[in-house]
């Protein structure tokens, strides 16, 4: 079953292009980050309240959620593909909700490049395109900074010339 | 009620630019007196919280001298600003508004790229006989302006004139003749009203709030009831917004107006419509009613925030036939019949993801709409032109992975028509993506967004 799923959402025959692995280690970061603080939060008014036990529980289950988050996040990165065809932009991701989004470039009406402060000290950028329907949802993320410049260009060029208002 | 009781009214602008003029005298007066209500009932309330039973009188006539102070003052305020703000047409036959006391404001509007005019007569200025006119324009962000307010004669007059400009006629030219199409009956949107699930289950929370505070808080509990706990009111409001509703067909699109307390009017034109949704709530099946919903671009902003789907402007017809509901829509999508277009059901296994709905649930095409069909109880039956898809997706949670189903989607702008189509078999799904996206890619070539209104269109009518 995996394997017929698997063509739904990027079948043979395009040139599906990944993106940066790297983008799965500022992603752990973001994640460790957030979970230590809320962890320590919660773990800390546990055991002041005098409810050790239940800090402790609550500990044990974040250290699962990371291990499992961990995972994930790999396995997401991994998956995370776009393809640029002649009329169309292609984008697939997703492990456990899988998605693809197909978006014509005549019905590009803004085409953004945003590097967040994590992804910038890794060196990585994201484009992010919007049509004039909010749902689209198109966004690629972990790519080089020179290479988002590059595809930002490259889409809005090509918006320019088909578009078509809405 | 019909809107062209006003067009003999001879417009006084000159093909051009015209001179800047200010907005009706009364303004002011009615932007002071649209306060009282709010200011009311905050005094109310304030007396309730802060004054013992033998204060009373002495803290009502305190909230009343309060509310006149803060109206009057709320008046002046409005005085400076009326004094303030002045619109006209430029050489260039665009649409100018200037404003802003302490900052000066000078907006212009591009009216080749009109999305709508809408003139609406709010209940308290609807009082003094005067209307507001919002003139909206593509663009990002805020693209509107809102004249407030006009003598409703004035309001029609710069409707038109703003209307003829955009199609390149001269502004005297008067409004398109219109023809009537529906008018709902008051008994009917009651019925209908009272017919749906959400109403039934509305009155049994409105019992169990009523009761609850009466056992908790006693008789003056009722009191905050009364200050907007109820949630029937949402009904109500309801019946009072759609109250009196017609729509008639003219050649700048399609014609609504209702209320009753509060008149609004729409004009929706035939290139802005970008999905239609049909839906029918169990209990409205008997007398085949349906209710017509459309995403519109543009003229959304207020309205993006109201999920609900009963807002005015998302508002096509709040109840009729099911066939005058079709014959409605086919004025602005020509030649569509959705209720006739072959659907494709889910495959069986789909029961596993919805065992409710999965009978209903259907996807179809012709060559200029996609058409989607979902709901057991709320059946809704969402219809958009090729020509306005946006973007297409395919989506698959664990649970649809397994049992080798997808959805598919297509993306339009924000409003309450979703076309979706829900829990196909995975391949399939991709196909109905692929095939979309190429059908909406071919009517992106040969039918581009038109402006808002041809110039021939409505002299051919006229």
């Amino acid at each position: 079953m995996a394997g017929k799923s698997d063509s739904t959402f990027a079948p043979p025959g395009e040139e599906w292009r990944p993106i940066s692995p790297k983008l799965a280690v500022v992603r752990r970061l973001v994640m460790l980050f957030w979970l230590i603080v809320i962890t320590a939060a919660v773990a800390i008014a546990f055991s002041v309240g005098g409810y050790a036990v239940v800090a402790g529980a609550v500990v044990a289950l974040a250290v699962i959620i990371v291990i499992w988050q961990w995972w994930l996040i790999g396995r997401q990165v991994k998956v995370y593909r776009y393809v640029e065809r002649e009329e169309d932009l292609l984008v697939t991701s997703g492990i456990l909700f899988r998605r693809l989004v197909i978006v014509p470039y005549g019905r590009m009406q803004l085409v953004d490049l945003v590097a967040g402060p994590f992804e910038r000290m890794a060196g990585l950028a994201s484009v992010q395109l919007h049509t004039a329907a909010a749902t689209t949802d198109a966004k690629i993320p972990g790519l080089v900074p020179s290479d988002a410049a590059q595809l930002r260009d490259r889409l809005a060029a090509r918006g320019e010339q088909r578009s078509a208002g809405i | 009620m019909s809107q062209s009781d006003d067009t003999g009214v001879a417009a006084s602008a000159p093909f051009g630019a015209t001179e800047p003029r200010h907005t009706h005298p009364l303004t002011p007066l009615a932007n002071g007196a649209r306060f009282l209500p709010v200011a009311l009932l905050a005094g109310i309330v304030l007396v309730g919280q802060n004054v013992d039973a033998s204060n009373l009188v002495l803290g009502l006539l305190l909230t009343a001298a309060g509310v006149v102070v803060i109206s009057l003052l709320i008046a002046g305020l409005s005085w400076i600003a009326w004094r303030r703000l002045t619109f006209w047409f430029d050489d260039q036959g665009d649409f100018r508004v200037a404003s802003g006391v302490l900052t000066r404001t000078e907006r212009r509007l591009q009216l080749s790229r009109l999305q709508g005019v809408d003139v609406v007569e709010p209940f308290i200025p609807r009082i003094f006989g005067l209307a507001q006119v919002t003139i909206e324009v593509a663009g990002a962000g805020d693209s509107r302006a809102q004249i407030q307010y006009l003598s409703r004669a004035d309001a029609q007059d710069l409707r038109n004139s703003v209307v003829a400009r955009a199609a390149g006629l001269h502004p005297d030219v008067g409004e398109a003749p219109q023809q009537a199409l529906v008018a709902v009956p008051s008994r009917d949107l009651v019925i209908s009203l009272l017919l749906r699930g959400s109403t039934v289950a509305l009155v049994l929370l409105t019992v169990v709030i009523v009761v609850a505070t009466l056992m908790t808080a006693g008789p003056v509990g009722l009191l905050w009831i009364l200050l907007g706990g109820i949630p029937l009111i949402a009904v109500i409001a309801e019946y009072f917004g759609f109250y009196n509703f017609t729509i008639a067909k003219s050649a700048d699109g399609l014609r609504t107006r209702a209320g009753l307390f509060q008149v609004q009017a729409q004009t929706i034109p035939p290139g802005r419509l970008q999905a239609v949704e049909f839906v029918q709530s169990w209990l409205w099946r008997r007398k085949d009613w349906v209710r017509v919903r459309i995403t519109v671009a543009g003229m959304a902003s207020d309205d993006d925030q109201n999920q609900s789907g009963s807002s005015f402007r998302q508002v096509l017809l709040p109840v009729a036939p099911y066939d005058v509901a079709l014959s409605v829509v086919n004025e602005i999508l020509p030649g569509v019949n959705a209720r006739n277009t072959p659907l494709h059901r889910a495959p069986a296994r789909a029961r596993w993801r919805a065992p409710i709905q999965h009978k209903f649930l259907g996807v179809g095409w012709d060559d200029r709409v996609f058409v989607t069909d979902r709901g057991r109880f709320v059946r809704r039956l969402a219809v958009a032109p090729h020509a306005r898809t946006q973007s297409v997706r395919v989506t698959q949670g664990p649970w649809q992975r397994w049992l080798d189903l997808a959805t598919m989607h297509l993306d339009s702008p924000v409003g309450p028509a979703k076309v979706i189509a829900l829990y196909r078999a995975a391949e399939e799904a991709r196909q109905l993506a692929d095939e979309q996206n190429a059908r909406a890619q071919i009517a992106l070539k040969t039918d581009p967004a038109g402006r808002w209104m041809q110039a021939g269109n409505r002299q051919d009518d006229s």
